[in-house]
């Protein structure tokens, strides 16, 4: 892909300095979720109950309001260099794609502050993209919301489309795609601007064994380029295979920062402990 | 930090725990070095509002991306149907027939109008484009949540491409309206060339308008639910099947009635294509107030909330 050229490129020598310059600060995060529609109780069983209990219940579901909070990350510090690469690894529902959707300024944080360099890019399991479009219209637009002018993306639809291999369906509207497909899509479009932070959260998980691989030279290409890259994943051969270094997620809270290994093992660790 | 301890705390994402005690965690930097870390590497801070200067090139940056949104989802509006964009016209078409039943043959509604088809019509092709734009408008930040979350973009696109895109989803129908008109017996005359400028004054209208609400809704969902309620009392108020002068007269309520922004719009609109309506400064000078003051005023609004929008 040699038309992955833009003007940042250019000046990609002053990320090369020795100590590298960094790429994501994150000091005391906080990301707090507002939820509508919050039940206190299961629904499951309404119907088996007497009305005059059920209607009681409404009343006091009116009372206590259906609004409510959840605290997905808490206090989180780090620092990314520009060319490191960075995995995130935690249990279901520990913040990691909030930590990321943070990052990218997707999310403004609740409390703390984060800054990053430049244009971040996040591929996530089903963000980006407008399923009801068709495949070619989600390249122009998300291009174009990757901050590329049309001119660019036109220069660029041939290889993404190429690299997406998805080939025909690129004129079916997404909801048409199975979701290899659409991970494909998207890993293309979010790497055709090189961005400066490439995220991807679990994006390759569905992919199949050659899009993996090819999506790994992309990778280390990024990095190549002094970017930085986070990957989130489940599976901690990618992990090891992609990251030099892992944060470690438990229930919001950073508790773990440090050379993929010893971050790795210890996670690998902590589930032989608390599963047996 | 100080606007999460003051929220109770309610949920925790899990409940499963692992040992932590015993591991090490590297000492992270003060939030104060972490402040001169990111000013020397010159990083911009994430979720602050830019600059007002920076904030309009940011939006001019990105102004393909409101036309290729909005072009896209306009022609997925009909997509999902056999008869496909033929419904653009089709539908105010039985709009104009199904009002021309109730208004001008049972209720009579017709008084002080000489046409009164072309008089209806107007009013219901350019009413329409305001509500739908309105009411749409108002979820432009709220209903795109996934695309908040997903891509980064200053956020006033949204609604900004959500009133382009019913503008385009009206084309159609005003198509209809300048063939219906000549039909109705209007004659043919250069202000209906008027037409097109009292699009783009109505357009800015809707988006000034978008702009307040987004923010709005944005920030209390429950508004949302009361859009579709004002535009509805509007539409019985503005002069869409009645002509306000001859049913309430030229007293304050009247005068109140006439230049509010949605009515302004039909009245210029009228005055571009009917004969009866000759051309008044004052209905587009109103337009072009409203226009100036909606707009920059809406922009100026939904700005102010930049940095927040997609936080819950
Ligand atoms: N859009 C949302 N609205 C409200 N709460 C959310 C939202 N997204 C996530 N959460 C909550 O935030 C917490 C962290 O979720 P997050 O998606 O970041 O976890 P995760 O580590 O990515 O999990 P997984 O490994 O399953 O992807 C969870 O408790 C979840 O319920
Ligand atoms: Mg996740």
């Amino acid at each position: 892909m040699e038309a992955t050229e833009t003007v940042r490129d250019r000046d990609r020598d002053r990320h090369r300095s020795p100590e590298a310059t960094p790429g994501v600060i994150c000091s005391e995060l906080d990301i707090v979720y507002t939820v509508f529609g919050a039940r206190k109780k299961a629904t499951t069983t309404e119907g088996e109950q007497p009305w005059l209990e059920r209607f009681l219940r409404q009343r006091r579901q009116v009372d206590t309001g259906n609004v409510r909070k959840v605290h997905a990350v808490k206090g989180v510090s780090f620092v990314a260099r520009h060319g490191e690469a960075v995995g995130i690894i935690g249990r279901n529902g520990s913040g990691k794609s909030t930590l990321l959707r943070a990052i990218a300024g997707l999310i403004p944080p609740s409390g703390g502050r984060a800054w990053a360099a430049g244009r971040p890019a996040l591929l996530g399991v089903n963000a980006v993209l407008l399923t009801g479009l068709t495949g070619s219209r989600n390249v122009m637009i998300g291009g174009l919301a990757l901050g590329l002018s049309p001119r660019e993306v036109r220069a660029r639809y041939d290889d993404i489309v190429e690299f997406s291999g998805i080939g025909d369906f690129v004129d079916l509207p997404m909801s048409a795609y199975s979701s290899g497909m659409g991970a494909r899509l998207r890993f293309a479009i979010s790497t055709a601007a090189t961005p400066d932070i490439l995220m991807i959260d679990e994006a390759l998980a569905t992919g199949d064994a050659e899009f993996q691989a090819r999506s790994r030279e992309r990778i280390a290409e990024i990095r190549e380029q002094a970017g930085t890259v986070f990957l989130v994943s489940h599976s901690n051969a990618a992990i090891r295979e992609s990251c030099d270094r892992v944060l470690w997620m438990d229930q919001g809270r950073l508790i773990m920062d440090g050379p993929t290994e010893d971050v790795v093992s210890a996670y690998e660790a902590s589930h032989r402990k608390g599963g047996r | 930090m100080s606007s999460v301890s003051t929220e109770p705390e309610i949920l925790s994402p899990t409940e499963t725990l692992v040992d932590v005690t015993s591991m090490p965690t590297p000492p992270p930097l003060s939030p104060e070095e972490c402040a001169e870390l990111a000013r020397s590497a010159g990083l911009s801070e994430l979720g602050v509002r830019p600059h007002r200067r920076h904030y309009l090139r940011e939006i001019w940056e990105f102004r393909h991306l409101v036309w290729h949104l909005s072009s896209a989802q306009a022609y997925a509006t009909n997509q999902n149907n056999h008869l496909g964009q033929l419904w653009a016209v089709i539908n105010p078409l039985l709009l104009v027939g199904s009002y021309y039943l109730i208004f001008g043959l049972l209720l009579k509604t017709r008084g002080g109008t000489e046409n009164y088809i072309a008089f209806l019509t107007v009013g219901i092709f350019v009413f329409g484009y305001s509500a739908s734009a309105i009411i749409a408008g108002a979820r432009a930040v709220t209903a795109n949540i996934g695309l908040v979350r997903a891509l980064r973009f200053p956020r006033a696109i949204l609604p900004m491409s959500v009133t382009l895109t019913q503008l385009l989803v009206s084309l159609p129908a005003f198509g209809v309206l300048l063939v219906m008109i000549p039909l109705t017996g209007e004659p043919f005359s250069w202000h209906w060339l008027l037409f097109g400028p009292a699009l783009v004054l109505q357009t800015v209208i809707n988006l000034g308008i978008a702009f307040f609400l987004a923010r709005i809704v944005n920030a209390a969902r429950d508004t949302a639910n009361l859009v579709p309620v004002v535009i509805r009392l509007a539409r019985y108020v503005s002069g869409v099947f009645f002509s306000i002068t001859h049913y309430a007269g030229h007293g304050l309520v009247s005068m109140l009635l006439l230049y509010q922004p949605l009515a302004v719009t039909m009245t210029i609109g009228r005055e571009a294509l009917m004969d009866q309506y000759p051309l008044t400064w004052s209905s587009w000078a109103a337009a072009g107030i409203w226009a100036v003051v909606l707009g920059a005023g809406g922009l100026v609004f939904f700005w102010r909330g930049e940095g927040r929008y997609g936080s819950d």
